[in-house]
């Protein structure tokens, strides 16, 4: 590690609007080093890479490229000054070839140099060579596999042979194997003595490739260490899983045998070509409350959103013993599996009785106003808050309006998705009481997607874990405490 | 005096500006659709009207409803053989969904425009007023039929108004314009929420036209300039925004007005074009945009 | 393997060019007056693919450009007596200017937006015309003193040349370097950047190409025709008809374009004796691919290519 520092990053911050992005974030990336940086959804460090890449302009703070401060510089000039990214989703040129893909890659930023210099041609075909698409590099982008695509993007992003390469979420849509090759692709470049940032969701997927990780959480930085540091530390968990993992009671109220309510059989999920779900099986019986837990990037939202009808899959979904093949998405929430997304999807410039009536409105008007005095009951705020518009909600009460819109459709099955994303710990306090008495209240049947353990476990009959596209796990919370506890992040 | 009279006639046209214009920022805001073969529908509104009332003989209030009702029609027409095909056609590319929508609605407008030559020439012609007479407003002489156009503009926009903000399937529009997939979440079919949304346009539309036919005049060459007209508003207030749409329609119409009194009738949409070039490059969102 | 059918292809090009260049001992003098309109929309066509196609700019005001260029060579020569070959490098020039005019905004409205100012544009071109009637004729038109040629064989060979002499370069601009990023641009813009390139600099310099071509091809139209007049080359109608006739060829094809314009324009022709409707139908036909085959004749059968 004596290598002098490529990149040096002090005080660097980024405030969209109100919002702030990434705030005050320092670090050093080297050359022959390959440095991980790591947060859930919303934590900024796509932003950092960004920031890096000149794509989005800091509010303040430098970023040195060899001595050199870039911060600002227009993102041409900072990919000629040799740093070099891979986007998690990109658009090759469909009419070129492969070798024509990369040749671009070579091209000077001239507009009177027309022809292409034959050296060009000779050095696209070593890359071509150098990331393993040499049988490939004839044929047309469309023809070739998902992996393939994210080779060639590789093979753009070093092109120029850049000392600093940004990867996003290299992995996303792979396979274990895939994963593992590119793993290696990845490992040369630090052999190369390139510098390489990688930005992912967690620790763990990165732990083998890394030699140092940086968390971040909202914007801050949270841990740095070596990846078994940062996965250890304390502040890491309590992002990720929120705290401690605790054995709790299990309390069986189902019984075993019960034909399920919903079915989710060898379901997978491609967007594009990327695969989002492999061979996912999941049972909901009625009046159980499944957890399904994995980190961000798991699979989660899209199995959610495969029950829901929102995206196309392979495989059966049947609920109640038939199958929602067909069924639209607004039909699949009118027949009882009503979905709170991640994203909340409220309406942000209407009030939030507003919110609640949309809910209602396929209810007849007597019990409407019956379900509205017992989630008003439920979550008290919300009465008090009736006229506000959504949008001047704090977090907590918006994930509670949500929730609240949710069960106003009276769902016979309540699919919830990461409801703790962004909550403070009082918040999470209150959600969670507010569960414990919906399940206590009410026969509602509750699939919940977590990526925060502490919240997932304790309301939860069943669990599955979900990692990397696949279920890896099943069975109840106190078997999961024991097995899952250390191995989980 | 002449200000009075560019007060009074701009008021009038502006509200039919309005009553034109609201109707497809409604579409844009709920749907996203920009639809160019907007002016067509209205000109086949005023030319049926005008057709059913004055040449079959069945006098202009039977006139106005076929106009309106053939404006609803064509509404449906756009929306089916046009909007609904390209938005779910698989071989168009998302990114390009919007571009396709309005060259395919620019082509349909055409085919409108042209078909209407066709069978009514290009003659511009007038539907009877609905009330004649003329009063006079502080010695201004105003037809009837300008006050009553401006009145029905106005009950017209109120009407939406409640509905929108009063009712719960107007409600359900308000929240596909915000949010269509929290919308899809609840149970509520996005498609029947557009055929709504066109519905609504379709008669907008068609009272717009026959009104304009009852109060300037309509050829089938008006076509591109409502269009442009509407366009002009709707982007000047923000696409999408129902309030921003209705300032414009004034300033766009009152502009026009005093163009067409103190410079020359003939260069009377210049300055709204221009304002509108100066507006997208200063404020490309409009007067009440939201980013 | 890629090679073979490309120099096919090429041989194709030859014949195709060497069959147009025999065709005026053929054909009448009238269908040869329609194709050689036909091969100006040809150029039209291909300056606005290159720009949509490639750099992903959606101009609905291509007539913009091409009205520069046209009465800006017909001002010079019917009022200030300039040789034809000076008024027409003139048209370019100005063509140039507004093509920059033009960029100006595109770099910084999205699609749409941007759209609806190059409408304007036209419209705003079409009032300054009728305004200024004393110089430029007005909504009747103007002649110009000079013309290409009396004869409609030399006439047509001049615009097959014109026609050929821009495909060759701009085909070839498309397939170079610079074509590819340009590509690269128009469809992602934020990688184009990532990827080192400075996107303003080829948006902009796309703009200035599809305006010199679109200047050139409209000032060459006005001395063909001896006429420049508002109907003819500042108008909506021809802006879709251009649009058309890419989109008809096929998008991001260059050569798609060419076939469009002809099958345009000898469609006009063929429909002429069902009257006013022949309008009507072409737009109805455009309408027809465009929900059916939105790449486009050249663009779906080089697409099926891909797929090998």
């Amino acid at each position: 590690m004596s290598s002098p520092a490529r990149i040096e990053i002090r005080g660097l911050t980024k405030r969209f609007g109100g919002l702030v992005a990434v705030n005050d974030i320092a670090f050093d990336l080297r050359a022959n080093e390959i440095m991980g940086l790591i947060g859930p959804n919303g934590s900024g460090k796509s932003t950092v890479m960004k920031l890096i890449m000149g794509i989005e302009r800091p509010t303040a703070g430098t970023i040195k490229l060899d001595g050199v401060d870039i911060a600002r510089w227009p993102s041409h000039r900072i990919a000629r000054a040799g740093v070099g990214i891979v986007f998690q989703h990109s658009r090759p040129l469909h009419r070129q070839t492969v070798l024509e893909n990369i040749k671009l890659a070579l091209l000077p930023d001239s507009l009177l140099r027309l022809a292409v210099d034959p050296s060009v041609d000779e050095r696209a075909r070593a890359i071509a060579e150098r990331v393993e698409l040499g049988d490939v590099m004839n044929r047309h982008p469309s023809t070739l596999p998902f992996a393939f695509l994210r080779r060639m993007e590789m093979a753009k992003a070093i092109a120029r042979d850049p000392g600093v390469v940004l990867l996003d979420e290299p992995f996303a849509g792979l396979t274990a194997a895939e994963v593992a090759a590119f793993s290696k692709l990845i490992r040369s470049f630090r052999a190369e003595n390139r510098a390489v940032l990688l930005v992912d969701h967690n620790v763990k997927g990165v732990a083998a490739l890394v030699d140092r990780v940086l968390a971040m959480y909202l914007g801050e930085r949270v841990a740095e260490g070596t990846a078994e540091e940062v996965m250890r530390d304390e502040t890491v968990r309590r992002v990720y899983i929120g705290g401690k993992i605790e054995a709790t009671t299990q309390r069986g109220r189902v019984a075993a045998g019960t034909a399920p309510l919903l079915d989710v059989a060898d379901v997978s999920v491609l967007y594009g070509k990327a695969q989002a779900l492999d061979r996912v099986n999941v049972q909901v019986r009625e009046g159980e409350f499944v957890s399904v837990v994995g980190l961000n990037g798991a699979g989660k939202t899209t199995l959610f959103n495969a029950i829901s009808g929102l995206v196309p899959y392979s495989g059966t979904i049947s609920f109640g013993g038939r199958s929602l093949a067909g069924t639209s998405a607004a039909a699949i929430a009118r027949g009882g599996i009503v979905q709170c997304p991640e994203t909340r999807e409220l309406f942000g410039e209407m009030s939030v009785r507003e919110n609640l009536d949309l809910g209602g409105q396929h209810l007849a008007a007597d019990t409407r106003a019956a379900q509205l005095a017992w989630l008003f009951d439920l979550f008290p705020i919300l009465n008090e808050r009736q006229s506000q518009a959504a949008r001047t909600l704090s977090g907590g009460e918006q994930q509670m309006l949500a929730i609240a819109r949710a069960l106003m459709m009276r769902p016979k099955l309540l699919v919830l998705d990461e409801p703790t994303l962004g909550l403070a710990p009082v918040i999470l306090e209150q959600l969670s009481k507010a569960m414990e008495q919906l399940r206590r209240t009410t026969p509602i049947t509750v699939l919940l997607g977590e990526q925060n353990v502490t919240f997932a476990l304790p309301h939860a009959d069943r669990v599955y874990v979900l990692e990397h596209t696949r279920i890896v796990w099943e069975g109840d919370p106190l078997r999961f405490a024991k097995e899952m506890g250390t191995g989980y992040l | 005096m002449l200000a009075l009279q560019i007060l009074i006639d701009g008021f009038a046209i502006s509200s039919l500006y309005a009553l034109a214009a609201v109707g497809f920022t409604l579409i844009f805001g709920v749907s996203g659709v920009l639809n160019v073969a907007h002016g067509g529908i209205m000109v086949v509104a005023a030319l049926v009207g005008w057709f059913v009332a004055g040449e079959l003989g069945f006098g202009t209030y039977i006139g106005t409803l076929a106009g309106i009702l053939a404006g609803l029609l064509m509404a449906y027409a756009t929306y089916f053989i046009v909007v609904r095909p390209i938005e779910r056609s698989r071989a168009i590319p998302r990114e390009e969904t919007e571009i396709f929508i309005l060259t395919g609605t620019l082509l349909w407008g055409i085919m409108i425009e042209q078909l209407m030559a066709y069978i009514f020439t290009d003659n511009p012609v007038t539907l009877r007023p609905l009330i004649g007479g003329v009063v006079n407003i502080f010695g201004v002489r105003t037809p009837r039929n300008e006050i009553v156009i401006a009145a029905v503009s106005w009950a017209v926009i109120g009407l939406l108004w409640l509905l929108i903000n009063r009712t719960q399937r107007g409600k359900a529009l308000l929240a596909a314009a915000i949010n269509p997939r929290g919308l899809t979440l609840l149970g509520f079919e996005l498609s029947r929420i557009y055929l709504l949304v066109w519905t609504i346009y379709g008669v907008l539309a068609g009272i717009a036209g026959v009104l304009l036919a009852s109060f300037l005049g309509v050829a089938s060459s008006n076509t591109g300039p409502l269009t442009a007209s509407a366009f002009a508003i709707v982007v000047l207030g923000g696409l999408g925004s129902v309030e921003g749409s209705l300032i414009a329609a004034y300033v766009v119409g009152y502009l026009e007005t005093l163009t067409a009194y103190l410079v020359a009738p003939t260069l009377r949409p210049i300055p709204p074009l221009l304002l509108l070039i100066l507006v997208l490059y200063f404020r490309p969102q409009g007067i009440l945009g939201r980013r | 393997m890629k090679r073979l059918p490309r120099t096919y292809l090429f041989w194709i090009a030859v014949a195709v060019v060497a069959a147009a260049a025999v065709l005026p001992f053929w054909l009448s003098a009238y269908l040869l007056g329609v194709l050689t309109a036909a091969y100006y929309f040809g150029v039209f066509a291909m300056a606005w693919d290159l720009l949509f196609g490639f750099a992903g700019e959606v101009n609905f005001g291509p007539t913009f450009l091409i009205g520069v260029g046209a009465y800006t060579a017909g001002i010079l020569n019917s009022v200030l007596h300039w040789p034809m070959v000076l008024c027409i490098v003139a048209g370019a020039v100005a063509a140039l200017i507004g093509g920059l005019l033009m960029a100006l905004p595109a770099l910084r409205l999205r699609g749409p937006y941007f759209g609806v100012i190059t409408l304007v544009a036209v419209l705003l071109l079409q009032y300054a015309i009728v305004i200024f009637a004393g110089i430029t004729g007005g909504e009747i038109g103007m002649t110009v003193p000079d013309v290409l040629s009396i004869d409609a064989n030399v006439n047509y060979w001049y615009a097959l040349a014109f026609l050929v002499v821009c495909a060759v370069i701009l085909y070839v601009l498309s397939r170079s370097a610079l074509g590819l990023i340009l590509q690269a641009t128009g469809q992602d813009p934020i990688e184009a950047q990532a990827l080192g390139f400075n996107v303003t600099k080829h948006k902009v310099a796309a703009f200035c190409v599809s305006a010199v071509f679109s200047g050139t091809a409209g000032a060459m139209l006005v001395f063909y025709m001896g006429t420049a007049s508002v109907d003819t080359v500042v108008s909506i109608a021809i802006d879709v008809q251009v649009i058309i006739a890419a989109v008809l060829g096929g998008r991001r094809t260059i050569i798609g374009a060419i076939l469009g314009a002809v099958f345009l324009i000898l469609a006009n022709e063929l429909l002429r004796p069902i009257g006013q409707l022949n309008t009507f139908v072409v737009a109805a036909i455009a309408l027809a691919v465009i929900l059916f085959f939105p790449d486009g004749l050249l663009g779906h059968a080089l697409r099926a290519g891909e797929r090998e």
